[in-house]
């Protein structure tokens, strides 16, 4: 069974049918998800500004962890259910973007490589005690935080060009126009 | 269709409007640079909101932890205007009269209001709570009224590409799964 065919039977199971068939169902979980791409891209800017030394200085590294991973990660597990939902309510669509797919495969490098850092920041912590934490970051991690920043950047990228994949990837797109020329 | 005031002609056929009409990749940049400004601006309010709330961050000065969100905060909400501008630019007269789009504007003004009164009144007395666990109450509420209306502005925002039909000739978006249009 083609990805295609898939999409279009799951398009056309009851459950997708009465979330398509209510007006109010995909703006409002978009509004959520786009509440919480607030919520999840500033923890990951405040962990990644404060890995390069540039916010919250005075506090050390473990302690904005943990002010911040909890915002992370239940941002990230309300995005992962209103994604979800949204994929449901739009099958063909989100599964014929190009975007669609290169997201969903970055967001698992995002993903576990943040469940990566925040194991490795805890293990640091308890073996090297607080003098570590005062440390500045090596230049390694520094780095890492930078492209950590890009990465969600594009992945947040990827999310809005969904709707206009054919535009954006040209010949590239296995989108299929499903109506009439507008946005 | 209702005939839009003269500037608003003159926005829509200015070379801007006309670039961005005839530009492929500029509606779907563009969107994705406004989403990621309003998340930003939502994200970082929302560190001082807390703050002002006194659920997070007590042990850091209210004034330090300001300071430090609203340089990001100012920098995408100037952002998310020029995004924004060049986005009304595209189909000024679809928004001119696009209800969720005069909404989306008054709780802007409401938001900056919020933020003004703050500013003036409450934030003048600071040196007294700074540090306080426990900030006045004229700070509590001006913390969730910003909460709030910030999430009223993403709502109304993404309500616009559900609500403004389909006048617009820029290109095609894949996501027309509902009765007003979308994107």
């Amino acid at each position: 069974m083609s990805l295609e065919s898939a999409a279009r039977a799951l398009q056309s199971t009851a459950f997708s049918q009465t979330l398509q068939a209510t007006p109010w169902v995909v703006p409002t979980l978009q509004t959520i998800h786009i509440v919480m791409i607030g919520v999840v891209f500033v923890s990951i800017l405040m962990i990644a500004l404060r890995v390069l030394g540039w916010v919250r200085t005075e506090q050390p590294f473990p302690h904005v962890w943990r002010r911040f991973a909890p915002f992370l990660w239940t941002g990230l597990a309300v995005m992962a259910l209103t994604g979800l939902l949204l994929t449901l309510a739009e099958p063909v669509r989100e599964v014929m973007a190009l975007s669609f797919r290169i997201k969903m495969a970055l967001l698992l490098v995002g993903i576990v490589s943040a469940m990566a850092f925040g194991r490795s920041v805890r293990a640091a912590a308890r073996a090297e005690g607080a003098a570590a934490a005062e440390r500045p970051f090596p230049l390694a991690v520094r780095v890492a935080s930078v492209i950590t920043v890009l990465l969600w950047l594009f992945i947040i990228f990827l999310g809005r060009a969904i709707a206009y994949d054919n535009s954006v990837w040209g010949s590239w797109s296995p989108a299929v126009l499903q109506r009439g020329a507008s946005t | 269709m209702r005939t839009p005031p003269l500037f608003i002609h003159a926005i829509e056929h200015s070379a801007v409007g006309e670039w961005m009409r005839g530009n492929v990749l500029a509606m779907p940049f563009v969107e994705a640079a406004h989403v990621l400004c309003i998340t930003l601006v939502f994200g970082t309010i929302l560190v001082v909101d807390l703050r002002l709330l006194g659920l997070l961050d007590r042990g850091r000065p209210v004034t330090r932890v300001a300071r430090e969100m609203l340089r990001v905060t100012w920098l995408a909400f100037a952002g998310a205007v020029l995004t924004g501008a060049l986005y009304f630019s595209a189909n000024a007269t679809t928004y001119w009269f696009n209800t969720a789009f005069r909404y989306k504007m008054l709780a802007i003004l409401a938001a900056g209001l919020n933020m003004a009164v703050f500013q003036l009144l409450t934030f003048r007395g600071v040196a007294a709570w700074d540090s306080a666990l426990r900030t006045p109450r004229a700070a509590r509420v001006a913390g969730l009224v910003s909460i709030l209306l910030w999430v009223t502005v993403i709502t109304l925002g993404r309500t616009i590409g559900f609500t403004k039909g389909y006048d617009f000739s820029v290109p095609a978006g894949v996501d027309f799964d509902f009765s007003g249009g979308g994107t």
